[in-house]
């Protein structure tokens, strides 16, 4: 096993039991998230310094026909701006990551890796909407763009320590693996610290989603 | 004289000393991990006695051992720095 390949193996292993996670959240709380499709994984170990900045670690997996592309990255996320109304939040978001990445969906090598991107969201105790774009780049071996784009409903506003479901609807675009938009009805679950989502694309690709907070 | 003062600093000093419940309302507090985030900062102070966070209503209520332990500017900043704004603060 090549040297890098071996250091991405250790950052998935170390983010193995973790997603989507918020990107960031109060000050000095810790978030581990694991996203996984076949066609891509995202875990992720997140430590908020404050309720505006966000530091961690990230592994993701990209699969092409037995192909997998994955990168280790260092990431710092930043909420740029947020809105608190009185039954509502609205979030903005800066994604930010440098590191590795070990490369063979279109050409083979591994070499540095840089991510950048935002999200946005909007959300009250039923209704959630969310927008998220990825940009992943190596020059001259990798380029990646991710979007993602959420809208769920919750059919009961349930107490904070009772379990909470919502469905949602997911559609993402990933040209580099997919030239069609790829839609997934999936169920939300909350209770207490932890998220956990589950669901198949019309597709027939599985999905399932854990998050905790800390 | 010496009697007078003596028996308003015992007054304020026994007021002082009862606990005091205290209501939040608190914006942008949606979902339970928001909830959870916020129980947790409260939870963190040793004068709180309990915290209670309902959703539905929005509201944080916190218990602390004696009136006084939690000025509103310290509410104020917890709530902010757990990433909301505090909408109204009342005291009983």
């Amino acid at each position: 096993m090549r040297p890098v390949g071996f250091y991405l193996l250790i950052l998935s292993m170390m983010t193995s039991t973790i997603a989507h996670a918020h990107p960031v959240i109060y000050g000095g709380g810790k978030v581990v998230s694991s996203f996984n499709m076949p066609s891509y994984s995202d875990n992720q170990l997140m430590y908020s310094m404050t309720s505006k900045w966000a530091a961690g670690l990230n592994h993701w997996r990209f699969t092409k026909e037995d192909r997998n592309t994955e990168l280790g990255l260092a990431r710092l996320n930043h909420l740029l701006y947020r809105n608190n109304g009185e039954d509502s939040q609205a979030n903005l978001y800066l994604l930010s990551g440098v590191g590795l990445v070990d490369a063979e969906l279109e050409v083979k090598g591994t070499r540095e890796a840089y991510m950048g991107g935002f999200e946005t969201d909007w959300e009250s105790r039923t209704l959630f909407v969310a927008l998220k774009h990825y940009q992943f780049t190596s020059p001259g071996l990798f380029d990646l763009g991710m979007t993602q784009a959420r809208i769920g409903f919750s059919p009961a506003e349930t107490p904070f320590d009772q379990l909470q479901t919502w469905f949602m609807l997911q559609a993402m675009y990933m040209p580099a693996t997919d030239r069609s938009v790829m839609v997934t009805p999936l169920l939300r679950f909350f209770y207490h610290n932890v998220l956990w989502e589950v669901g198949s694309s019309t597709r027939g690709e599985w999905m399932t989603n854990l998050m905790v907070h800390f | 004289m010496k009697v007078l003062a003596f028996s308003l600093f015992a007054l304020v000093s026994i007021a002082g000393l009862r606990a005091e419940d205290i209501t939040v309302k608190v914006n942008g507090m949606v979902c339970s991990l928001c909830a959870q985030g916020i129980q947790k900062k409260f939870k963190a102070i040793s004068s709180v006695q309990e915290i209670k966070v309902d959703l539905s209503s929005k509201l944080v209520s916190i218990k602390t051992q004696n009136a006084n332990d939690l000025a509103d500017d310290k509410i104020k900043t917890i709530i902010t720095e757990a990433g909301y704004n505090v909408a109204s603060i009342e005291r009983k």
